[in-house]
């Protein structure tokens, strides 16, 4: 099974919160066998302590994750939003931002990823690439647009 | 034979740290090893959690710190924010306060 799949994209999901998304995308990683029961906790409760959104250039996106020992497999949850979704921002001192793409994020070994990482992060600087997911209608042009992020 | 060109490279150390110390930290560690290369830095990383940067400190010498989550207490070296540094909006900004930095420290 690859990093990025089917399953685990979502688009133009209706959300109201970023809780609904973690639970929305954890819960397909935890039917696909990817991460434990005690993942989607876990990340919720790091966001609070340590948010993940990035304020980044256009849309804005939030890269919630959690402590590798609740993961068993390393893949990425991909949604899209309807209407955006608070965020708390990264490194902040409790500003929001409202996110209009999420990836969830479960790494096992962050070494083993490193590829990745370094594929997600250029991404991340992408506003393009950002724009161009956020507009995909159907779940194979958001995994030909990220193409370059497949090992 | 020509001879071949020869960069002398100089060996920095950082500090990465994030909320888990996992992902966005290893995301900039890469991203610094990248760019800073290009300045004549061969950079070597520690990733950890806020929680793992006191016993870091203690067990090795790094030139500075990159951060991406809130560090709180005194440290002896320099702290940068390094959030700007994942979203690229705000990168040059980085570099140049890490290359401000080594420059300081004699590097």
């Amino acid at each position: 099974m690859s990093i990025l799949t089917n399953e685990l994209i979502f688009l133009n999901v209706e959300c109201t919160s970023s809780d609904d998304v973690i639970k929305l995308l954890g819960n397909e990683m935890k039917k696909c066998g990817l991460v434990k029961d005690t993942y989607i906790d876990a990340v919720i409760a790091r966001e609070i302590k340590y948010p993940t959104g990035l304020p980044t250039d256009g849309i804005k996106v939030a890269i919630p994750h959690t402590d590798n020992i609740h993961v068993l497999k390393s893949a990425i949850g991909i949604a899209t939003l309807k209407k955006p979704v608070e965020f708390g921002i990264m490194g902040g001192d409790g500003e929001k931002l409202e996110a209009e793409i999420v990836f969830l994020l479960a790494i096992q070994d962050p070494k083993l990823q490193l590829e990745f990482l370094r594929k997600m992060t250029s991404l991340l600087c992408n506003g393009e690439l950002l724009l161009g997911i956020k507009n995909s209608t159907t779940n194979e042009e958001i995994i030909s647009l990220l193409s370059m992020l497949q090992n | 034979m020509t001879k071949k060109a020869t960069q002398i490279m100089t060996n920095i150390k950082i500090l990465s740290v994030c909320g888990s110390g996992v992902v966005s930290s290893s995301m900039i560690a890469e991203k610094m090893k990248d760019r800073l290369k290009e300045n004549g830095y061969r950079v070597s990383t520690v990733e950890v959690n806020p929680g793992g940067v006191e016993n870091a400190l203690n067990g090795e010498t790094f030139d500075f710190i990159a951060y991406t989550s809130p560090i709180h207490g005194k440290f002896d070296i320099p702290t940068i924010n390094a959030v700007g540094f994942l979203t690229g909006f705000g990168e040059e900004e980085f570099i140049e306060e890490v290359l401000n930095t080594l420059k300081k420290l004699g590097k």
